[in-house]
Parts: structure tokens; sequence; C-alpha cells
């Protein structure tokens, strides 16, 4: 199944333009999504994700046109949205339970079996039985991965799943991620470019409303090796080197200030080395040619 | 800190578009109310008057406890729900800083809000002359201090306690809900203090407990005359004053309660959940094994069957939630309330009859009912979305219809429920009363399949509301002022049309005798039509609903085309159809097989039939004086065949040539079958269907006497349903119908428009009497009950359904069956009044005995329902109390024979026609008279009906100013008498009291001027209460034998007169006035000719045991005589001695009958000079209690003040 996103374009009543002609293929496996904050990621999501109209352009997946046929693309969907609430006053197996009733597990023994599971996958299992409300971010927070997951989804979208988790929790998730992954779409957005470049089959960079970026994340690592350089540099001369190279990204190391710039040849001026380039250049580069990027 | 926060508060409220938008709603609100001009009392105070404007802003103070709310509950809650707190609690202010700031920031606000209300009264009130939307009369000048005085006094001191209550509520719960709660209590408060003050005894604690002091003002001001209320201020004394200082108090320990136990760190901690962790058993901790597949179903019927499972998990939501169960305990408890407080007549209350139980549901439940449902509306479309879970649920494959019809069936559930309450409470209440007449069918009926389609009906257009809105408490606002602006367009424009106000019905009255009766088609009809239509909201909102993260109305347009697919457009279809078809259904039956009338037009109609036909008030006429009449009932048909047989007599001394007949608009059908004068068919010289007036040539002419037959037959028809109206002539059980099928004779002043307002702007003169003066020659003429005969002879035969038995006024001749109907014959021995009723229903009969002083019998016949018998010796023992009396007092009765019979309930009075007494189904038939110190009036009026045999059929009185004295006063008088000899003189003070009040209230509402005794021809507060307290007085004063002894002779002289002369107010004066002494006449001048009325008061008791067993009391007292003009203006102050009761009272004790009696140790008359003096009396007996006046016999002005305790 791909899930085949053409020309989709959203502007919000203010006037905000979340979305601009995006175009995208996305196949089963990890998908991830990069971009900055306000980007677009998330309209774009609860759109795939039929929470949202979109102007105009079509979203298909399958054989479903997923603007049209909602429900139908529901019945396949698992979702996690960035933010969410729970309600406070029942347990967490309840409320799965309840979930994946609603999604048409209807077999009692099935469901049960469906939603202990889930929350042994989880790591919530001891405190099944605590209302949702006690429970913590980080807690809530793998609640709602359960919640996704419930079903036989072909399609997950995780927006910023593992925000909130833990080095541990983080890693499963991951892990159960790509476990299902495997012959499932899952669109993933996050903030943490590594993750996407440990775990994603390909990916897209999305800002401004537009698809600035797409491909493998090594290959358009690959592409951008051999252009990146470094240099250890005094802060107070930061603004300089701004005028002169195409800086993309900034860091500091050991409270010295590092600059990374964009350039095909190296550059003449002496201490600047090459640098391996890693998806968190190529993302700098490319939404640097969007916006601003200041990092320091 | 404090004033930073102060500030902050200030600044950020003055950015608020909120604090704007509640003062323009507070303004605008004011303006059109002052603009409109209406006062709240009678048409003789201004709108403007500082008494309608204290309580015009105390009123609104109620309601603006919502404002208060809104202002004062969020200034704390806005830091928890924004998450201020998070650092907010890190800088360095203090605790009492930070709320102080908050709290004083707030209410300043909330009070410079609250003056919207007086600025708009103000800017109205002075453009309200000019604008003409109401008469000028109808504004006063303008008094500023009715504007300060109250709102420093009441309106501001209101806010700030209901402010503060909601601020520390949020303060101690941390919950803008519990504000929800709190007005909710409040709002009981209100409602219980208006509830018990109608319970006179009760006064001092009503006026003690209502924080608004609503009751207290109205219980202070109430006897006030519309001059008092255009000039003065309720000044802060007395109840008033404490009712302020307490809640004041309340108000003041509130906050330095949360002041003092306000602490930071338990307002901001977070709200852990009390209950104890389960622990659970571990699960596999082998975190590989793979989730399994699972089986899913997404059939048709798996989505019905989660329709229902969504919706009855929304509904145990619902009722799980604590508000709810708050206000469901609070709407019971209101039914209970009322149960007790709200069924009662006199003071009595009534049997828990399962029509009384049902029918509370409109008292205050029904508030309770409406606030839930738009409430929990609310609550249940935004119930994902209001704990954000909605970005996960949105997103589950449930079709939009299982999740948006599951809320409509949680509310039908629980608007199934709040209908049932209403029986469950009811059975409670009936069973701890100890009456198990329990009628299921009758709870069923209504509480199913007429207020429960009601309440779904509210449902529905919330649901509707709602969903279009999408912001809850926008939503709950927006229908709210639906409600009301159907509610303000029926009452103030006065347009009621029930068909264009979504969910009314016609009004109904429930009755033991005739059920639901014609009523039942009619709410069916008006709740199928509502119902159609609430569905087709249903639909569109189901369109029109939000799933997801949209809530542009632009593309929830786009949705709603998208989802309008074939099943939404065939419902639509299907609703609309079914909605245009009832639509067409009510409407041909409530317009054009009924009319309908606008207020307006009905006055245009009245104010027309006046321009056109007054001309023919004094028209000579001829008068009847015999009638025979058949009445063919057909009770299931609601129709009536009606013939009546008229002999005509030119009794005047001019030639007639036409017939003047008045048919009036009633509101069945009236069809002529046949109409002969001497055997022809008259020729008619006007028919005006319009106004119901028509002139007919008599043949050849009446010379002076001459006599005509007059035949007339008349079909009359009940058909469909009206728009409003209880059409009560004929029903299916319990007719009463009579005289007034037949037209009457020339113009009928009684419908004329009363209002002086409406009059003239109706281009028709001030009009101060209906009757003319008591020497004018051509109402000397006439008798006042009916002036198209003297005296007749009368009989009757009427048929009806064979179950049913029929009345009319005469004796019982024959009874027969014939063609399956049942005939009953009567014929009225010698003569009577032209007054009669024919009545029919399926009755059972008790029947007794009176003896007459010359040793004759007499037949009381009592015909009742079947189930109404508790009270039938109340009745019976009525009737023989009274012909005792009477016959011994005034002289002999007339018949041999007293029938009462039971009408149902569509109106409440009884009315004494010859030997013939109707009387209301709820009134004394299901009295309650337990407790002997309740008012017995179904003795009572038993006594009063009965008299109007002596006075009103056997002494009729003229139709001149004052002569109605003759007959109510009369009989007021009498039935006081009865009541004296029965239960003896000492029990009588609560009968007199309960009079007086009646009389204060009647002249404080009254709308032109206040009458005499002599000169009175319309006021009933002055002929039953004034005439009654009067006459008891001078009976008391003279003696009882004396006065009645004059009565006598004034009857022997007046009754069955043949010719004019008739009584007058000024013949019956004259036997008055020889019966007493000269030292009195002083007291007829006052109370007949006059208004007078007394302020007498004992401001100080002082008892001395002077010896052993011999007390010296010393009284303080103020004794004033006040006279007034009609409209209230204080004429000078009486300066002659008067003759007036000084009493000293030992203990309370209970008669044989069980009524509390007075037991004076000292009761004589003293002459007392006006002003304040002491006496001194010595008694043998400790008294308890020292009074001047201390029974009520004179006509006080403060009743409370006349009697001190020692």
């Amino acid at each position: 199944m791909e899930l085949i996103i053409e020309h989709l374009t959203k502007t919000y009543p203010n006037g905000v333009q979340a979305l601009q002609d995006v175009n995208l293929k996305i196949t089963a496996g990890m998908y991830g999504l990069l971009g900055p904050n306000g980007a677009g990621k998330s309209t774009l999501m609860r759109t795939i994700a039929t929470l949202q109209e979109a102007d105009s352009g079509s979203i298909q997946l399958g054989n479903l046109n997923v603007l049209q046929q909602k429900n139908e693309v529901r019945k396949i969907l698992g979702y996690l949205p960035q933010e969410f609430g729970v309600y406070p006053k029942i347990t967490a197996e309840a409320m799965l339970d309840h979930i994946a009733s609603l999604k048409g597990v209807t077999n009692r023994s099935e469901r049960k079996d469906l939603v202990q599971r889930l929350l042994e996958r989880v790591n919530l299992g001891d405190v099944r039985k605590k209302q949702l409300g006690t429970f913590s971010g980080g807690m809530k927070q793998r609640f709602g991965i359960a919640q996704a997951l419930i079903g036989n989804p072909k399609l997950i979208i995780v927006d910023e799943p593992t925000a909130g988790l833990d080095p541990a929790e983080r890693n499963r998730f991951h892990n159960l991620l790509s476990e299902i992954g495997a012959n499932t779409i899952v669109i993933l957005s996050t903030h943490i470019v590594d993750d996407v470049a440990n775990l994603c089959k390909n990916m897209a960079i999305i800002c401004k409303g537009q698809v600035i970026a797409e491909g493998h994340p090594a290959e358009l690592t690959a592409k951008a090796q051999g252009h990146i350089w470094r240099k250890v540099i005094d802060k107070s001369t930061i603004e300089q080197y701004r005028e002169q190279y195409r800086v993309i990204n900034t860091t500091l190391l050991e409270g010295q200030t590092e600059i990374h710039i964009y350039q095909d040849e190296a550059p003449s001026e002496a201490g600047f080395t090459p640098a391996v380039a890693t998806l968190e250049d190529v993302y700098f580069s490319k939404i640097a040619e969007y916006m601003d990027v200041v990092t320091i | 800190m404090f004033s930073e926060i102060l500030r902050f508060e200030w600044r950020y409220r003055r950015g608020r578009p909120a604090t704007y938008a509640y003062f323009g709603i507070l303004f605008l609100f004011g303006l059109i109310t002052a603009i409109y001009g209406n006062s709240p009392a009678s048409e003789k105070t201004f709108a403007n008057a500082p008494w309608s404007i204290g309580l015009m802003l105390i009123i609104i103070s109620i309601f603006a406890s919502l404002i208060a709310s809104a202002v004062m509950g969020v200034p704390l809650y806005r830091d928890i729900e924004h998450q201020v707190k998070d650092y907010y609690f890190t800088y360095p202010i203090s605790e009492k800083g930070y709320l102080l700031g908050r709290y004083l920031g707030s209410l300043m606000v909330l009070l410079l809000i609250s003056l919207g209300l007086p600025a708009g009264l103000l800017v109205g009130f002075a453009l309200g002359p000019h604008l003409g939307l109401s008469s000028a009369e109808h504004f006063g000048p303008l008094i500023l201090k009715g504007y300060w005085y109250h709102t420093l006094a009441y309106y501001w001191p209101n806010l700030i306690l209901t402010g503060t209550i909601f601020f520390a509520l949020v303060a101690f719960t941390k919950n803008v809900m519990s504000t929800y709660v709190a007005s909710l209590l409040l709002l009981v408060g209100y409602l219980a203090g208006t509830t018990i003050s109608q319970d006179l005894d009760n006064k001092l604690l009503a006026d003690l407990l209502d924080p608004f002091a609503f009751n207290t003002f109205l219980n202070t001001t109430k006897y006030w005359t519309p001059v008092e209320q255009n000039t003065q201020v309720a000044a802060l004394t007395g109840h008033l004053l404490w009712n302020r200082l307490i809640w004041g108090g309340v108000a003041i320990s509130v906050f330095a309660i949360t002041l003092w136990r306000f602490d930071f760190q338990r307002f901001w901690a977070e709200k852990l959940s009390k209950r104890e962790v389960k622990t659970a058993l571990p699960l596999s901790t082998d975190l590989r094994r793979p989730l399994p597949k699972v089986q899913q179903v997404f059939t048709n019927a798996h989505s019905w069957q989660q329709l229902f499972r969504l919706g009855w998990l929304e509904f145990t939501n619902i009722v799980r939630d604590r508000y709810f169960l708050a206000m469901i305990c609070g709407g019971v408890l209101f039914l209970i309330l009322d149960s007790f407080f709200g069924n009662t007549i006199y003071g009595t209350p009534s049997l828990p009859t399962t029509y009384f139980m049902v029918e509370l549901k409109d008292f205050d439940y029904g508030l309770f009912a409406f606030i839930i449902i738009i409430f929990f509306a609310g609550e249940a479309i935004h119930r994902d979305r209001s704990v954000k879970f909605n970005g996960i649920a949105d997103a589950l494959p449930v079709p939009n219809w299982v999740i948006y019809g599951s809320k409509f069936i949680a509310l039908s559930l629980v608007a199934f429920v709040l209908a049932n309450l209403v029986m469950v409470s009811g059975v409670l209440f009936q069973t701890m009363n100890g009456y198990f007449d329990y009628q299921f069918p009758m709870y069923i009926k209504d509480l199913w399949f007429i207020e429960f389609p009601e309440y779904l009906q509210l449902a529905l257009l919330t649901l509707f509301v709602h969903t279009m809105i999408n912001s809850k408490f926008t939503g709950h606002i927006v229908t709210i002022g639906i409600w009301l602006a159907m509610f303000g367009i029926r009452d103030f424009a006065e347009y009621d049309f029930n068909m264009l106000f979504y969910s009314y019905v016609p009004g109904y009255t429930l009755s033991d005798m005739n059920g639901f009766g014609h009523f039942w088609t009619s709410l069916n009809s008006f709740n199928a039509y509502w119902l159609s239509f609430g569905a087709i909201l249903l639909i569109i909102g189901f369109l029109f609903w939000t799933r997801g993260a949209e809530d542009h109305f632009r593309v929830r347009r786009q949705v709603a085309r998208q989802r309008f697919q074939l099943l939404p457009a065939l419902g639509i279809g299907l609703f609309t159809i079914l909605f245009a078809g009832n639509g067409a259904w009510v409407y041909r039956n409530t317009a054009v097989l009924n009319t309908y009338r606008t207020s307006k037009e009905s006055k245009v109609l009245r104010a027309d039939y006046e321009k056109q036909y007054s001309k023919y008030l004094w028209i000579v006429q001829p008068k009847i004086t015999d009638v025979k009449v058949e009445f063919d009932l057909l009770p299931t048909e609601r129709k009536a065949l009606a013939k009546g047989h008229f002999l005509l007599v030119n009794k005047s001394d001019q030639q007639i040539d036409s017939l003047h007949l008045n048919f009036g608009s009633p509101e069945y059908h009236r069809e002529i079958k046949r109409f002969t004068l001497d055997g022809k068919n008259p020729v008619a010289l006007l028919e005006d269907k319009r106004l119901g007036y028509s002139i007919y040539q008599i043949p050849g002419g009446m010379a002076p006497g001459d006599t005509m037959r007059w035949e007339m037959e008349l079909d009359l028809q009940f058909q469909g349903f009206p728009n409003s109206g209880s059409g009560r002539e004929f029903v299916y059980n319990g007719t009463f119908s009579g005289l007034g099928v037949f037209p009457g004779f020339g113009y009928d002043p009684s419908s004329e428009l009363t209002s002086d307002i409406d009059r003239k702007k109706y281009e028709l003169p001030e009009k101060d009497y209906q009757a003319p003066p008591a020497d004018d020659p051509k109402g000397l003429s006439r008798l006042l009950f009916n002036d198209d005969a003297d005296y007749i002879t009368f009989e009757a035969t009427v048929s009806t359904d064979p179950d049913q038995i029929a009345i009319a006024p005469g004796y019982l001749q024959k009874e027969w069956t014939q063609g399956g109907r049942r005939y009953f014959h009567y014929v009225m021995e010698g003569e009577m009044d032209y007054f009669f009723n024919i009545s029919s229903a399926r009755y059972a009969v008790h029947r007794d005995t009176w003896s007459n002083p010359d040793g004759t019998t007499g037949n009381i016949e009592i015909y009742h329902h079947p189930t109404h018998t508790t009270n039938l010796d109340r009745f019976t023992n009525g009737v023989k109390a009274s012909m005792e009396y009477y016959s011994r007092a005034f002289g002999p009765y007339q018949y041999r024979q007293m029938r009462i019979l039971e009408f149902p309930r569509y109106a409440t009075f009884a009315q004494s026609f010859p030997n013939t007494v109707p009387y209301a189904e709820s009134f004394g038939w299901v009295g309650d008279f337990s407790d002997p110190d309740d008012t017995d009036y179904a003795f009572y009026v038993t006594a009063h009906e009965v008299a109007h045999q002596w006075w009103g059929h056997q002494v009729t009185p003229s139709a001149t100013r004052g002569a109605n004295q003759i007959s109510e006063s009369m009989a007021e008088y009498s039935a006081l008498m009865v009541l004296k000899k029965t239960y003896g003189v000492e029990a009588m003070q609560k009968f007199l009291k309960y009079g007086l009040d009646r009389y204060l209230s009647g002249r404080s509402n009254e709308s032109k001027f206040e009458k005499t005794l002599l000169d009175n021809d319309n006021q009933a507060y002055v002929w039953y209460s004034k005439g009654s307290l009067v006459l008891y007085a001078l009976q008391d004063y003279v003696g009882e034998d004396r006065l009645n002894e004059a009565f006598q002779r004034f009857l022997a002289a007046t009754k069955f007169r043949q010719a004019p002369p008739y009584a007058t107010s000024l013949e019956w004066y004259r036997y008055i006035q020889e019966a007493t002494p000269d030292s009195l006449q002083y007291f007829l001048r006052d109370n007949f000719e006059q208004i007078a009325l007394y302020e007498n008061r004992v401001d100080d008791v002082e008892v001395k045991e002077i010896a052993k067993g011999t007390y010296e009391v010393t009284l303080s007292i103020d004794s004033k005589k006040i006279y007034y003009d009609g409209n209230g203006n204080i004429l000078r102050e009486g300066k002659e001695p008067n003759l007036i009761e000084i009493g000293l009272l030992g203990p309370e004790s209970k008669n044989d009958q069980g009524m509390t009696r007075q037991n004076p140790v000292y009761l004589q008359k003293h002459w007392l000079k006006p002003g304040r003096q002491t006496l001194t009396i010595i008694v043998s007996e400790k008294p308890l209690k020292a009074g001047i006046d201390p029974f009520n016999k004179l006509i006080d002005r403060i009743p409370d003040d006349n009697v001190k305790g020692i």
C-alpha cells in the first residue's frame, strides 16, 4: 500500500499558509518528517489522519481517497497526536479496552489479550489499574502510543511520539515502531534529527508548508558529503563569518564556538577543516535556504 | 505588592472585551426596559418611580450573579488554567497581597460593570417620554435618589455578596464549576424565601433569609400606594436593615475566612488522586512478544451497537457528574418544597392529588430541568474536547452518526429521567401524606407524552446550538438567549401565536373530572409539530458537527456538503414533510377553525365595540319575564343544541321598534338555527359579525305593556383546538354553561377596556366608573347582574349522555331516558333573577337536609366527582349553619333546596345561582383541612355563596355605583358571622387579618383610584375585604343583633322588588345609619363615605405586680387616623377621639374545633385621642401580651405592630 499526496494545499482562515503544494509518495516502512516549529508537519499529519480538510490536492491511501473516505481510512489508522489529554477518572486498561472496541475489536477475549499485550509493550503493565489522571507525562505518552497501535493499523501517524520519554523508553519505542514498520506505513514527525537518521527508510524536510527535501536519509547525507566545513572561532567574530559564508549551524563544543558552513569548495581561509556531513547538517543547510537559522 | 497586583488586574480587565460586553448587556437591558416603560406595579406607578427602580435593581442583582460569577470566579482560576502558577509562585509576593489585589481589582471591575444598568435606565427614562414606544403617563419626574440609594443599599451589596462567595469558592475548590453550584444554591435560597413568604406567618424568616432582600423589599413596601411608590425609597430600617446587616456580614466573613485560610502551597498544589492505587499483577515481562493479530468488525450492526453503548456511556458520564447530582437534588428539593407550600388556597393546603403532583413540574423544577439539559448538552458535545482527547477520539473508526447520535441518546435518557423524577417524587410525597389515590395513567400520559417531548425539544435545540456555535460558554448563552427572546416577545410584545415559538404548546389544565380532556389532541399535535422541527435541527446539526481540528465555519460548510448524502437528505425531507403537515394541521385548528387574536387585536376590537355601540348603552329594550330553555348536551362532541323560549314585555313607557342583540364572541362556534319574534323571522337592520352586535326590527313594534315571544335555537360547538384558552363551557365531563350562550340586549359595558392607558391609546376617554351614580334614574331602573330582565319565571329541560346528570336551577320535575339520552326537567317556583347555569357531569350525589326555624326542612344535594368525598360534610355543614343563621337573622330562605355541584378546575371560583352553587374542583373538594388552624374555606365559601341567596337573589342590587356592596360585602359579612358563631369570636382574628392583608395589597395595586364603600362599582378588594372588615367591626361596636335587625328591615323593604327604583348603597346605608348610635356615626362616615386608615401601635408595655394577684399594666401607645384620597395622597389626620379596643392577652388555647383562640384577660373599648399616650390598667391575672386593637378589627396600615409581648 502506498500513500500518495498530491498538490496538497491548506491555508488557515488567519492567512497562514500551512501547506503549499505538497507532493509526497510514502511506501511501507518508517517515514520521517523533519521541520522547524510551525513548518506544517502537524497540519500535514492531521490532514492525513482525517482530522482536517485540505483546500485542494488529494491524498490517496491504496485505493482510498483519504479526504473523502474518512471513515474507511480510520479503520486502518493509528494516530498519536502531538498533544492530547485523557479522561482522568478511568484506568489505562479500561480506556484501551473501550478504544479497542471502537476500533472494531468486538471479540471480548481478543480485546483483552490485545490490551494486555499493548500494556506490556509500552511498559504500563503494572499501572494498568491506575487512573489515567495520575499518570506522569511519560506514562501518558506511552498510553498514547499504545492506543495508536490498537487494531491492525496499515497507516500509523505519530506526531513527536518520543517527547517526554526517557532514553530507555525512547529506545523501546523505536524498537516497537521498527518492528511494526516492516509492512506498515509509519509516519513519524520529530525534532530529533538522529531519530530519523537511525530509524527511517525515507524522509522529508518541511519548511514553511513546503517540502524542501525528500529522500533516503543516507542518500541525502551522502549528497552533502564534502560540502560541509567546520571551524572553531571566537564567538565575537561570528557576524563576520555569517556575512562571508553560508553558515548553517553553530554549536558550542566544550565552551568554544564551532561553525559549520556549506560550500562546494574548501574555503581559502585558514582553520576550516572538512566535516563529516550528518543529517543535521543537511537539515540546517536545507532550511537555511528558507529561513534564517540562528542558533547562537 | 498588593497595589501592583490590583493594578495588573485592572489593566488586564480593561483590555478584555468581556468587560465591555457585560457592561453593554446591562446598559442595553436597562435602556430597552426603560424606553418601553413598563411598570412592575399598577398603572399609577411610574416606570421610573423610586420603588420601581429599586425593585428592578434588586431583581437584576439576582440575575447579575451570573456576571458576578464570571468576573469574580476567574481571577484566581485564570492563574491555574493558564498554568501561570508554575512561575508566579516563585515571585516575592505575599498571599494576602495576592488575594486582596485580585479580589479588590475584580470587585472594582464588577461594580463598574454593574453601573451599566442604572446608566441604561437613566438614559432610557430620559428618552422614553420622547420616543413614544410607551405612553408618556408611564414616566414620572427624575428622582436621582431612586438610583443611588437602591444601588448602594441593595444592588451593590447583592453583587458584592455573590461575587465574594464565587471568589472564595474558587480560592478553595480551584474549580470554576463550583461557582455554578453556588449560583444554584443562591437560587435555591431565593426561591425558597419566595415560596415561604407566601405564607403570612413566616414573614420574619423569609425577610431575613433572602440573600438579595427581594422578598424583604416586597414585604416592606407591600401596602405602599402608588403615590408612595412614586416618591419614596425603602429606608433601611426594621427587617430590611437586619437583612442587609446579616448578608453584609456573611460577605465580609466569607472574604475574611478566605483571606485567612488561603495558602499558596495548597492552592497551587497538583491535585493527586486520593484513591489508593491498586497494585496490579505484573504482566509478562517479555517485551518482545509480538502484538496479536485481531479481528476487526465494522458492520452496520456493530455501529448500531456502538451507538447505544456510547449513548449509555455518555449518559452514565452525565449522571455520575457531581454537578448533575447537585442540580438534580436541587430540583427534587424544590418538587418537595413546592409540594408543601405551592398547593394552598387561603393558606390551606390541598390534598396531593396526582394532577397537582404532575403540575409541579412547571413550578421551580422546570427551571432546574431547563438548566440541566442546556448545561449537559454542552458537556456532552464538548466532552472529548474539554479533556483534549478529541485528537485521538476523532480519528477512531466510528461513523459520525454514531458519535453524534450517542449524544442525542444520552440527552434523551437524561430528559426521560428528568420527566420521571416528577413521578417518583410525586408518589413519594403522596405516600408520605397518606394519600394513596395514585393515578399512574395520568402520571405516565403527562410525563411521558407531554413533558418528555418538551424536554426532548429543548435537548434537540440545545444540541443544535452547541453544535453550530461550537463553544461551550457561548452555546449556553445563545440557548438561554433564544428562550429569553421568545419569552420577551410573548410577554412584552404581547404576541403569543404558539406555532411560531419553538417548543411552546397551548397551556392546559389537568382535572380529576375531565382528565386530559380536550387538551390531549392539541398537545400531541403541537408536540409532533415541534419534534419534527427538532429532528430537522438534529440532522442539520449532524451535518455541521465538528470532528477533528477544523472549526472555521467555511470549512465546516464544506464538510456539511460532503456529509449531505442520501440518508440525511431523506431525513430532512421526511421531517420537513412531517413538520409542514403537522404545521398545516395545527394552523388549521388554531387559526382557521378558531380565531387567533393578539392582545392588541383584542384591544382594538373592544375599543371599536365601545366606539360604535356605546351609544346604545341606555337604549330602552323589552324585559324578559319568562324563560323556558331546552339544552341537548353532547358531551363527547363538546356540542350543545340550545333552545330558548322567552316572553318579553315592554315595561317602559315608550314604543320599542327594534331588538338589539349582543352576541359577543365566545370561544365556541355558534350557529343560529332558528330565530323568531312572535313566530316571524325578524328583519335585520344591522348584523355586525366582527363585533358581535345585531339589530332586528320588531315586527309591528312593541307599545308600552305589549308582550312578545322570542324563540331562539342555537347550535353550539367547540371545533378543533385553539392557540390558548380552556374552552370550559362544553367538555367531556363537567359542562358548565348557561345564560351566556344566548345573546343579551343592547350594549354590554363590561367588555370595555378598563385601563386608562389603554383607553387613551385607542382614543377612548378615561373612565373612572362603570356604573352611574346611585341616584341615576336609568341605573335605578335596571338590575346589576342582568339588565335584560327584572325577575323571571324559569324552567329548563336538559338532556345529556346517559351516564351524566344534568342540572339547572329549579326543582326536578321529572327524569327520563329517551333515545339513549337522559332528560331532566327543572321548574323554578316563584320568581328569580335572570341568572342560570346548565351543568352536566358523571356525578355521584350526596344528600342531607337542614331544618328551618319554622320546623320545615330543606334538601341539601351535593353533586360531586365520585372520588371527591373527603370534604362533603364541610359543604353540608356550611349549608346547615348558614341556613340557620341567615333565616333567623335576615329572613326566610326562598327555596326548599340547596345544591352544590362540582365543575372541572379550568377556573377556580364558586358562583351562586338560585338554589344552585357550582364550585370548582380545586376549590374545596380536594382541600386538606386536617389542621384546624387552616382556613376551612369549603365551609367559609359555602357560607358566602349561600348568603348570596339572600344578598343578590332576594335583594338584587340596581345597576348603580356602590350597589354591589349589597351583594358582596353583605355575603362576606354574613359568612364571617357564621364563622364567628361556629368557631367563636376568639378565633376570628386570622380571618380579619387575611381580609386586611387583601384590602391593603389591593389598594396598593390600584390602577385608577380607590373608591369608597358607597360608590365602589368594580373594586373587589373594597367590596369583599374592606366591606367585610367594616361590617364586622360595626357589629362588634353596635351589637350583632342590632345591626342584623337593620339588615332584616332593609331586606324586607327591598326583596323581590317588582319595580324600580331598585336597591342602592344609599338605601342600604340608611338602615345602617339608623342602627348606629350618634357617638359612632363618625365610624360610618370614616369607613363608608371616606378612606380612613389607622396607624395604631404599642410602643411599650410594663407590668408591675402591685399586690399579690393584682397587676398594673402600663401601655405606651400611639394612635393615628389618616384620611386619604383615592390616589393615596394624605388629606388630613383625624383629631377627634376614636373608640378603640385595648386588650391584654393571656396564653393562647384551643377551642372545641382545635383552632387557636385568644384569651383576653382584659378587653375594653376606650375613647382614645390620636397621638402618643399611656394607659394604666389593673388586672388580676398576669397577661402575656398587650395591644391596641389587638384583633385587627379596625383598618390599620401596619397590622403587625398592634400587639407587643410583655
